[in-house]
Protein backbone atom coordinates (compact mmCIF):
# COMPACT_ATOMS: atom_id res chain seq x y z
CA UNK A 1 0.00 0.00 0.00
CA UNK A 2 1.39 3.67 -1.17
CA UNK A 3 1.42 5.63 1.97
CA UNK A 4 2.31 9.26 2.03
CA UNK A 5 5.57 8.75 3.84
CA UNK A 6 6.51 6.37 1.26
CA UNK A 7 6.14 9.03 -1.73
CA UNK A 8 9.51 10.92 -2.28
CA UNK A 9 10.74 13.45 -4.55
CA UNK A 10 14.30 12.41 -6.11
CA UNK A 11 16.97 14.76 -7.33
CA UNK A 12 19.31 13.67 -10.22
CA UNK A 13 22.47 15.79 -10.06
CA UNK A 14 24.69 15.82 -13.42
CA UNK A 15 28.68 16.09 -12.57
CA UNK A 16 30.01 19.57 -13.73
CA UNK A 17 31.90 18.57 -16.21
CA UNK A 18 31.35 16.84 -19.98
CA UNK A 19 28.45 14.17 -19.78
CA UNK A 20 28.11 11.04 -21.89
CA UNK A 21 25.80 8.89 -22.24
CA UNK A 22 27.47 6.32 -19.55
CA UNK A 23 28.09 9.27 -17.29
CA UNK A 24 23.94 9.99 -17.38
CA UNK A 25 23.11 6.62 -16.77
CA UNK A 26 25.58 6.24 -13.92
CA UNK A 27 23.85 9.50 -12.56
CA UNK A 28 20.13 8.21 -13.08
CA UNK A 29 21.10 5.09 -11.41
CA UNK A 30 22.17 6.71 -8.52
CA UNK A 31 18.78 8.92 -8.51
CA UNK A 32 16.67 5.96 -8.45
CA UNK A 33 13.67 4.67 -10.57
CA UNK A 34 11.83 7.84 -11.01
CA UNK A 35 9.65 6.87 -13.07
CA UNK A 36 8.63 4.41 -10.50
CA UNK A 37 5.12 4.96 -8.65
CA UNK A 38 6.94 6.17 -5.18
CA UNK A 39 8.53 9.35 -6.67
CA UNK A 40 6.39 12.20 -6.96
CA UNK A 41 8.79 14.47 -8.77
CA UNK A 42 12.06 15.10 -9.88
CA UNK A 43 15.04 17.83 -9.47
CA UNK A 44 17.68 18.06 -12.38
CA UNK A 45 20.47 20.16 -10.90
CA UNK A 46 22.67 20.97 -13.74
CA UNK A 47 26.15 22.78 -12.62
CA UNK A 48 27.81 25.88 -14.38
CA UNK A 49 30.08 23.74 -16.63
CA UNK A 50 28.21 21.01 -17.09
CA UNK A 51 28.52 19.97 -20.93
CA UNK A 52 26.15 17.93 -22.39
CA UNK A 53 26.65 15.36 -25.04
CA UNK A 54 23.59 15.76 -27.50
CA UNK A 55 22.69 12.45 -27.11
CA UNK A 56 22.14 13.11 -23.38
CA UNK A 57 20.22 16.33 -24.04
CA UNK A 58 17.98 14.02 -26.51
CA UNK A 59 17.23 11.79 -23.65
CA UNK A 60 16.67 13.96 -20.94
CA UNK A 61 14.36 15.70 -22.63
CA UNK A 62 12.96 12.50 -23.39
CA UNK A 63 12.98 11.54 -19.64
CA UNK A 64 11.17 15.31 -18.56
CA UNK A 65 8.57 14.71 -21.18
CA UNK A 66 7.82 11.28 -19.89
CA UNK A 67 7.98 12.31 -16.38
CA UNK A 68 5.57 15.17 -16.85
CA UNK A 69 3.18 12.79 -18.45
CA UNK A 70 3.20 10.68 -15.45
CA UNK A 71 1.96 14.02 -13.74
CA UNK A 72 5.16 13.99 -11.83
CA UNK A 73 6.81 17.43 -11.16
CA UNK A 74 10.32 18.32 -12.94
CA UNK A 75 12.32 20.77 -11.77
CA UNK A 76 15.76 22.10 -13.89
CA UNK A 77 17.99 23.68 -11.69
CA UNK A 78 20.63 25.67 -13.90
CA UNK A 79 23.40 27.43 -12.13
CA UNK A 80 23.57 30.98 -12.65
CA UNK A 81 26.61 31.45 -14.21
CA UNK A 82 26.38 28.40 -16.65
CA UNK A 83 26.61 27.97 -19.96
CA UNK A 84 24.55 25.09 -20.11
CA UNK A 85 21.34 26.61 -20.24
CA UNK A 86 22.39 28.86 -23.29
CA UNK A 87 23.36 26.01 -25.46
CA UNK A 88 20.06 23.70 -24.28
CA UNK A 89 17.87 26.33 -25.68
CA UNK A 90 20.28 26.90 -28.54
CA UNK A 91 19.40 23.06 -29.34
CA UNK A 92 15.79 23.85 -29.22
CA UNK A 93 15.92 21.72 -25.77
CA UNK A 94 12.97 23.84 -24.35
CA UNK A 95 11.36 24.10 -27.43
CA UNK A 96 10.17 20.69 -27.12
CA UNK A 97 10.26 20.68 -22.83
CA UNK A 98 6.75 19.86 -21.60
CA UNK A 99 5.05 23.03 -20.60
CA UNK A 100 4.70 21.67 -17.02
CA UNK A 101 8.54 21.58 -16.05
CA UNK A 102 9.93 24.24 -13.92
CA UNK A 103 12.93 25.75 -15.07
CA UNK A 104 15.18 27.90 -12.64
CA UNK A 105 16.23 30.36 -12.56
CA UNK A 106 13.46 30.71 -15.26
CA UNK A 107 12.83 29.33 -18.89
CA UNK A 108 14.39 31.32 -21.70
CA UNK A 109 12.17 33.82 -23.43
CA UNK A 110 13.00 33.42 -26.75
CA UNK A 111 14.13 30.13 -28.75
CA UNK A 112 17.95 29.99 -29.42
CA UNK A 113 16.70 27.91 -31.86
CA UNK A 114 14.40 29.53 -33.69
CA UNK A 115 16.70 32.56 -33.89
CA UNK A 116 19.24 30.95 -35.06
CA UNK A 117 17.72 27.63 -37.04
CA UNK A 118 20.35 26.35 -39.37
CA UNK A 119 23.26 29.05 -39.02
CA UNK A 120 25.59 26.72 -37.49
CA UNK A 121 26.92 24.52 -39.58
CA UNK A 122 28.32 21.74 -37.26
CA UNK A 123 24.96 21.04 -35.69
CA UNK A 124 21.03 20.44 -36.29
CA UNK A 125 18.62 21.87 -33.55
CA UNK A 126 16.80 19.31 -32.28
CA UNK A 127 13.71 17.69 -34.95
CA UNK A 128 10.30 16.94 -33.84
CA UNK A 129 8.08 14.59 -34.68
CA UNK A 130 5.05 12.44 -33.99
CA UNK A 131 3.97 8.54 -35.44
CA UNK A 132 0.35 10.67 -35.51
CA UNK A 133 1.62 12.61 -37.92
CA UNK A 134 2.96 11.94 -41.50
CA UNK A 135 6.58 12.02 -41.49
CA UNK A 136 8.07 15.84 -42.80
CA UNK A 137 9.77 14.52 -45.73
CA UNK A 138 12.39 17.01 -45.94
CA UNK A 139 13.78 16.21 -42.49
CA UNK A 140 15.94 13.35 -43.36
CA UNK A 141 18.17 15.54 -46.36
CA UNK A 142 18.41 18.43 -44.16
CA UNK A 143 20.11 16.19 -40.89
CA UNK A 144 22.58 14.70 -43.42
CA UNK A 145 22.84 18.12 -45.62
CA UNK A 146 24.03 19.52 -42.22
CA UNK A 147 26.52 16.83 -42.02
CA UNK A 148 28.13 17.89 -45.39
CA UNK A 149 27.92 21.35 -44.72
CA UNK A 150 30.23 20.95 -41.17
CA UNK A 151 32.68 19.28 -43.44
CA UNK A 152 33.22 21.44 -46.54
CA UNK A 153 37.37 20.04 -47.11
CA UNK A 154 36.71 16.40 -46.32
CA UNK A 155 36.97 14.93 -50.18
CA UNK A 156 34.33 12.10 -48.82
CA UNK A 157 32.12 14.28 -47.65
CA UNK A 158 29.59 13.36 -50.03
CA UNK A 159 29.65 9.73 -49.15
CA UNK A 160 28.93 10.91 -45.26
CA UNK A 161 26.01 13.02 -46.19
CA UNK A 162 24.22 9.41 -48.06
CA UNK A 163 25.13 7.59 -45.06
CA UNK A 164 23.97 10.20 -42.55
CA UNK A 165 20.56 10.44 -44.99
CA UNK A 166 20.50 6.72 -44.80
CA UNK A 167 20.88 6.86 -40.76
CA UNK A 168 18.65 9.43 -40.38
CA UNK A 169 15.82 8.16 -42.48
CA UNK A 170 15.78 4.37 -41.13
CA UNK A 171 15.80 5.28 -37.70
CA UNK A 172 13.30 7.76 -37.90
CA UNK A 173 11.32 5.51 -40.15
CA UNK A 174 11.78 2.60 -37.38
CA UNK A 175 9.86 4.97 -34.81
CA UNK A 176 7.21 5.13 -37.16
CA UNK A 177 7.07 1.57 -37.13
CA UNK A 178 7.73 0.10 -34.24
CA UNK A 179 7.35 2.69 -31.57
CA UNK A 180 3.46 2.60 -30.82
CA UNK A 181 1.27 5.66 -30.04
CA UNK A 182 2.92 8.02 -27.39
CA UNK A 183 5.06 11.19 -26.48
CA UNK A 184 6.97 12.96 -29.09
CA UNK A 185 10.19 11.42 -30.76
CA UNK A 186 13.25 13.58 -31.70
CA UNK A 187 16.07 13.60 -33.58
CA UNK A 188 19.35 15.92 -33.76
CA UNK A 189 22.87 16.03 -34.68
CA UNK A 190 26.34 17.87 -33.31
CA UNK A 191 29.54 17.38 -34.77
CA UNK A 192 32.62 17.51 -32.32
CA UNK A 193 35.79 18.83 -34.31
CA UNK A 194 38.31 18.66 -31.54
CA UNK A 195 37.10 15.37 -30.80
CA UNK A 196 36.79 14.53 -34.92
CA UNK A 197 33.31 13.08 -34.14
CA UNK A 198 29.89 13.35 -35.37
CA UNK A 199 27.00 12.15 -33.22
CA UNK A 200 23.20 11.15 -34.55
CA UNK A 201 20.61 11.06 -32.63
CA UNK A 202 16.93 9.95 -32.64
CA UNK A 203 14.80 9.34 -29.53
CA UNK A 204 11.36 7.92 -28.81
CA UNK A 205 9.10 7.02 -25.89
CA UNK A 206 7.59 4.41 -27.06
CA UNK A 207 7.07 1.17 -26.13
CA UNK A 208 10.68 -0.17 -26.85
CA UNK A 209 12.31 -1.78 -30.11
CA UNK A 210 12.47 -5.53 -28.44
CA UNK A 211 9.02 -5.54 -27.00
CA UNK A 212 7.74 -4.66 -30.67
CA UNK A 213 9.71 -7.08 -31.98
CA UNK A 214 8.99 -9.95 -29.27
CA UNK A 215 6.91 -12.07 -31.87
CA UNK A 216 9.37 -11.94 -34.69
CA UNK A 217 12.12 -13.59 -31.72
CA UNK A 218 9.81 -15.86 -31.19
CA UNK A 219 8.90 -17.06 -34.62
CA UNK A 220 12.66 -17.28 -35.16
CA UNK A 221 13.53 -19.32 -31.75
CA UNK A 222 15.79 -16.47 -30.39
CA UNK A 223 14.52 -16.09 -26.96
CA UNK A 224 17.25 -17.95 -25.53
CA UNK A 225 19.46 -15.09 -26.94
CA UNK A 226 20.65 -12.20 -24.50
CA UNK A 227 18.95 -9.01 -25.55
CA UNK A 228 22.76 -8.05 -26.65
CA UNK A 229 22.94 -10.63 -29.03
CA UNK A 230 19.80 -9.61 -30.78
CA UNK A 231 20.63 -6.32 -30.54
CA UNK A 232 23.88 -7.16 -32.65
CA UNK A 233 21.45 -9.16 -34.89
CA UNK A 234 19.15 -6.64 -35.73
CA UNK A 235 21.65 -4.11 -36.67
CA UNK A 236 23.71 -6.95 -38.63
CA UNK A 237 21.38 -8.85 -40.76
CA UNK A 238 17.84 -7.28 -39.02
CA UNK A 239 14.89 -8.77 -38.03
CA UNK A 240 11.53 -8.81 -38.94
CA UNK A 241 8.72 -7.83 -36.58
CA UNK A 242 6.12 -8.47 -39.52
CA UNK A 243 5.38 -11.72 -41.80
CA UNK A 244 6.50 -10.03 -44.80
CA UNK A 245 10.16 -10.54 -45.83
CA UNK A 246 11.04 -7.11 -46.59
CA UNK A 247 10.80 -5.80 -42.45
CA UNK A 248 13.70 -5.52 -40.49
CA UNK A 249 15.60 -4.08 -42.82
CA UNK A 250 15.71 -0.15 -41.20
CA UNK A 251 18.82 -0.94 -38.49
CA UNK A 252 20.30 -2.74 -40.26
CA UNK A 253 20.95 -0.36 -43.28
CA UNK A 254 21.71 2.07 -40.62
CA UNK A 255 24.28 -0.08 -39.31
CA UNK A 256 25.94 -0.98 -42.05
CA UNK A 257 26.21 2.75 -42.92
CA UNK A 258 27.81 3.61 -39.97
CA UNK A 259 29.90 0.54 -39.64
CA UNK A 260 31.62 2.03 -43.19
CA UNK A 261 32.77 5.51 -40.69
CA UNK A 262 33.85 3.23 -37.96
CA UNK A 263 30.97 4.61 -35.84
CA UNK A 264 29.73 3.59 -32.19
CA UNK A 265 26.34 2.77 -32.08
CA UNK A 266 24.83 3.01 -28.28
CA UNK A 267 21.53 2.15 -27.36
CA UNK A 268 19.30 2.91 -25.11
CA UNK A 269 16.40 0.23 -24.63
CA UNK A 270 14.10 0.38 -21.42
CA UNK A 271 16.67 -0.78 -18.54
CA UNK A 272 19.82 -1.22 -20.60
CA UNK A 273 22.38 0.49 -22.48
CA UNK A 274 24.39 -1.04 -24.77
CA UNK A 275 27.48 0.35 -26.51
CA UNK A 276 28.54 -1.21 -29.69
CA UNK A 277 32.22 -0.91 -30.99
CA UNK A 278 32.90 -1.74 -34.45
CA UNK A 279 35.10 -4.93 -34.91
CA UNK A 280 36.37 -6.45 -38.16
CA UNK A 281 34.08 -4.51 -40.31
CA UNK A 282 30.96 -5.04 -38.35
CA UNK A 283 29.20 -5.39 -34.84
CA UNK A 284 30.21 -7.88 -33.05
CA UNK A 285 28.47 -9.31 -29.65
CA UNK A 286 31.99 -9.30 -28.05
CA UNK A 287 32.69 -6.25 -28.26
CA UNK A 288 29.48 -4.77 -26.25
CA UNK A 289 29.92 -2.82 -23.64
CA UNK A 290 26.37 -3.34 -21.66
CA UNK A 291 24.94 -1.38 -18.38
CA UNK A 292 22.12 -3.63 -17.17
CA UNK A 293 19.19 -3.19 -14.47
CA UNK A 294 19.17 0.71 -15.45
CA UNK A 295 16.06 3.02 -14.03
CA UNK A 296 13.62 3.00 -16.42
CA UNK A 297 13.67 5.13 -19.42
CA UNK A 298 10.77 4.16 -21.60
CA UNK A 299 11.07 4.18 -25.43
CA UNK A 300 14.46 3.53 -27.66
CA UNK A 301 17.41 5.57 -27.95
CA UNK A 302 19.57 5.14 -30.53
CA UNK A 303 22.80 7.39 -31.18
CA UNK A 304 25.62 6.55 -33.86
CA UNK A 305 28.83 8.26 -33.18
CA UNK A 306 31.04 8.95 -36.49
CA UNK A 307 35.01 9.03 -35.85
CA UNK A 308 35.95 11.36 -38.90
CA UNK A 309 39.54 11.21 -38.62
CA UNK B 1 8.64 11.42 -57.88
CA UNK B 2 6.46 14.47 -58.07
CA UNK B 3 10.22 16.26 -58.25
CA UNK B 4 11.37 15.17 -54.92
CA UNK B 5 14.43 13.96 -55.93
CA UNK B 6 15.43 12.57 -52.15
CA UNK B 7 12.50 10.29 -51.35
CA UNK B 8 12.84 8.31 -48.32
CA UNK B 9 10.65 5.49 -45.98
CA UNK B 10 8.48 2.69 -46.69
CA UNK B 11 5.40 4.77 -46.29
CA UNK B 12 6.65 6.99 -49.94
CA UNK B 13 8.16 3.65 -51.41
CA UNK B 14 4.82 2.03 -51.01
CA UNK B 15 2.91 5.25 -52.97
CA UNK B 16 5.60 5.02 -55.42
CA UNK B 17 5.28 1.58 -56.06
CA UNK B 18 1.60 1.43 -56.72
CA UNK B 19 2.24 4.51 -59.51
CA UNK B 20 4.72 2.54 -60.73
CA UNK B 21 2.27 -0.40 -60.90
CA UNK B 22 -0.11 1.18 -61.98
CA UNK B 23 2.07 2.51 -65.25
CA UNK B 24 3.29 -0.91 -65.79
CA UNK B 25 -0.04 -2.38 -66.18
CA UNK B 26 -1.73 0.02 -68.85
CA UNK B 27 -0.87 0.44 -72.48
CA UNK B 28 0.45 -2.26 -74.34
CA UNK B 29 2.06 -5.18 -73.14
CA UNK B 30 5.26 -4.83 -72.26
CA UNK B 31 8.00 -7.99 -71.60
CA UNK B 32 10.71 -5.09 -70.57
CA UNK B 33 10.93 -1.84 -68.86
CA UNK B 34 13.74 0.42 -68.04
CA UNK B 35 13.87 2.57 -64.78
CA UNK B 36 15.44 5.78 -65.30
CA UNK B 37 17.44 7.09 -61.59
CA UNK B 38 18.38 10.04 -63.83
CA UNK B 39 17.78 13.10 -61.12
CA UNK B 40 17.49 11.18 -58.33
CA UNK B 41 19.63 12.31 -55.59
CA UNK B 42 19.28 10.23 -52.70
CA UNK B 43 16.98 7.19 -51.32
CA UNK B 44 16.80 5.08 -48.54
CA UNK B 45 17.02 1.20 -48.10
CA UNK B 46 13.32 1.32 -47.12
CA UNK B 47 12.14 3.68 -50.37
CA UNK B 48 14.56 0.98 -52.54
CA UNK B 49 12.99 -1.66 -50.66
CA UNK B 50 9.07 -0.78 -51.68
CA UNK B 51 10.03 1.11 -54.89
CA UNK B 52 12.22 -1.10 -56.35
CA UNK B 53 13.04 -3.90 -54.78
CA UNK B 54 9.41 -5.38 -54.45
CA UNK B 55 7.97 -4.08 -57.73
CA UNK B 56 10.90 -5.69 -59.65
CA UNK B 57 10.35 -9.40 -57.66
CA UNK B 58 6.22 -8.83 -58.59
CA UNK B 59 6.83 -9.29 -62.21
CA UNK B 60 9.28 -11.63 -61.91
CA UNK B 61 9.44 -14.40 -65.00
CA UNK B 62 6.87 -11.93 -66.50
CA UNK B 63 7.93 -8.56 -67.01
CA UNK B 64 12.05 -7.85 -67.00
CA UNK B 65 12.57 -4.65 -64.95
CA UNK B 66 16.10 -3.07 -64.76
CA UNK B 67 17.60 0.32 -63.96
CA UNK B 68 19.30 2.70 -65.81
CA UNK B 69 21.62 5.77 -65.47
CA UNK B 70 22.40 5.01 -62.16
CA UNK B 71 25.89 6.59 -61.02
CA UNK B 72 25.57 7.36 -57.46
CA UNK B 73 26.85 4.72 -55.21
CA UNK B 74 25.19 5.76 -51.92
CA UNK B 75 22.32 4.88 -53.44
CA UNK B 76 23.58 1.69 -55.49
CA UNK B 77 24.45 0.68 -51.41
CA UNK B 78 20.60 1.21 -50.92
CA UNK B 79 19.27 -0.75 -53.73
CA UNK B 80 21.64 -4.05 -53.15
CA UNK B 81 21.07 -3.95 -49.37
CA UNK B 82 17.34 -3.73 -49.90
CA UNK B 83 17.27 -6.37 -53.13
CA UNK B 84 19.58 -8.49 -50.94
CA UNK B 85 17.40 -8.55 -48.10
CA UNK B 86 14.38 -9.98 -50.00
CA UNK B 87 15.74 -12.11 -52.30
CA UNK B 88 15.41 -9.91 -55.68
CA UNK B 89 18.09 -9.29 -58.20
CA UNK B 90 18.30 -5.90 -59.53
CA UNK B 91 19.74 -5.58 -63.10
CA UNK B 92 21.45 -2.20 -63.24
CA UNK B 93 23.13 -0.86 -66.83
CA UNK B 94 25.66 2.20 -66.86
CA UNK B 95 25.83 2.57 -70.71
CA UNK B 96 27.06 -0.79 -72.34
CA UNK B 97 28.52 -1.84 -68.35
CA UNK B 98 25.58 -4.27 -66.78
CA UNK B 99 25.95 -5.26 -62.77
CA UNK B 100 23.24 -7.15 -60.48
CA UNK B 101 22.81 -5.40 -57.43
CA UNK B 102 20.56 -7.43 -54.75
CA UNK B 103 20.13 -11.17 -54.54
CA UNK B 104 23.50 -13.22 -56.12
CA UNK B 105 23.24 -16.50 -58.03
CA UNK B 106 24.25 -19.50 -56.54
CA UNK B 107 27.75 -20.74 -56.81
CA UNK B 108 26.92 -23.08 -59.35
CA UNK B 109 25.00 -20.48 -61.42
CA UNK B 110 27.38 -17.87 -61.38
CA UNK B 111 29.58 -18.79 -64.35
CA UNK B 112 26.09 -19.30 -66.36
CA UNK B 113 24.77 -15.78 -65.72
CA UNK B 114 28.21 -13.81 -66.46
CA UNK B 115 27.98 -15.80 -69.96
CA UNK B 116 24.19 -14.53 -70.20
CA UNK B 117 25.43 -10.75 -69.08
CA UNK B 118 28.28 -10.88 -71.88
CA UNK B 119 25.94 -11.87 -74.47
CA UNK B 120 22.21 -10.72 -76.25
CA UNK B 121 20.93 -13.85 -76.13
CA UNK B 122 21.73 -17.78 -75.25
CA UNK B 123 20.76 -20.55 -75.50
CA UNK B 124 21.71 -23.87 -73.14
CA UNK B 125 23.38 -25.71 -75.46
CA UNK B 126 25.60 -22.67 -76.38
CA UNK B 127 26.97 -22.75 -72.72
CA UNK B 128 26.97 -26.84 -72.72
CA UNK B 129 29.89 -26.77 -75.50
CA UNK B 130 31.68 -23.74 -73.52
CA UNK B 131 31.37 -25.00 -70.47
CA UNK B 132 31.67 -28.93 -71.08
CA UNK B 133 28.66 -29.65 -69.28
CA UNK B 134 25.60 -31.65 -70.28
CA UNK B 135 22.95 -29.32 -72.51
CA UNK B 136 20.68 -30.96 -69.51
CA UNK B 137 22.91 -29.42 -67.09
CA UNK B 138 23.37 -26.12 -69.00
CA UNK B 139 18.62 -25.89 -69.34
CA UNK B 140 18.24 -26.52 -65.43
CA UNK B 141 21.34 -24.02 -64.19
CA UNK B 142 19.74 -21.11 -66.71
CA UNK B 143 15.97 -22.10 -65.87
CA UNK B 144 17.28 -21.41 -62.06
CA UNK B 145 18.30 -18.36 -62.96
CA UNK B 146 15.18 -17.38 -64.68
CA UNK B 147 12.91 -18.69 -61.89
CA UNK B 148 15.20 -16.11 -59.44
CA UNK B 149 15.00 -13.39 -61.83
CA UNK B 150 18.37 -13.16 -63.01
CA UNK B 151 16.96 -13.24 -66.88
CA UNK B 152 14.25 -12.98 -68.70
CA UNK B 153 13.29 -16.14 -71.75
CA UNK B 154 11.45 -16.63 -74.84
CA UNK B 155 9.94 -19.86 -76.09
CA UNK B 156 11.39 -20.83 -79.60
CA UNK B 157 11.05 -23.65 -82.11
CA UNK B 158 13.91 -25.86 -81.88
CA UNK B 159 15.85 -27.19 -84.84
CA UNK B 160 15.17 -30.30 -83.55
CA UNK B 161 11.07 -29.40 -83.77
CA UNK B 162 10.84 -29.31 -80.29
CA UNK B 163 10.91 -26.42 -78.19
CA UNK B 164 14.11 -24.43 -76.77
CA UNK B 165 13.96 -21.76 -74.84
CA UNK B 166 16.58 -18.29 -75.77
CA UNK B 167 17.60 -16.76 -72.30
CA UNK B 168 18.15 -12.92 -71.96
CA UNK B 169 19.63 -10.46 -69.82
CA UNK B 170 17.46 -7.98 -68.60
CA UNK B 171 17.53 -4.65 -70.39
Amino acid sequence: MVTESSLVERKLSLPDKWVDTHTFDNTLCRCGDVLGPFVTGVIVDIPPNCKLMIDVIVRLLSLCNQLSACTKRVRLHFGDAGTAIGYLNRMGFFDHLAAAVEVYPHRPTLSGATIHRGSNKGLVEIERFNRSVPADKTLAPRLAETVKRGWPDRADRNAIESASFSIFSELIGNVYEHSGPGLDAYAALQTYPQAKKVTVTVSDSGMGIMASLKPAFERKGLTSMSEVAILVEMFRRGISSKEEGNRGLGLMTSGRHAIRFNADLDVRLLNQRVLLRPSQDTYQPHMAYSQEQLPLLWGTHISFSFRLD
Amino acid sequence: MDGDTKPWGRELGRVTAERLVSTISTGPEKHLVKLSMEGVEQIDASFASEAIAEVIGRYRKKIGICLVDLSDDGIRFNIDMAAAHVGVPVTVWNGSQVDILGAKPSSGNREALNYALERREVRASEFADVAGISIANASTKFKSLWDNGFLMRVETAADSGGVEFLYRRIG
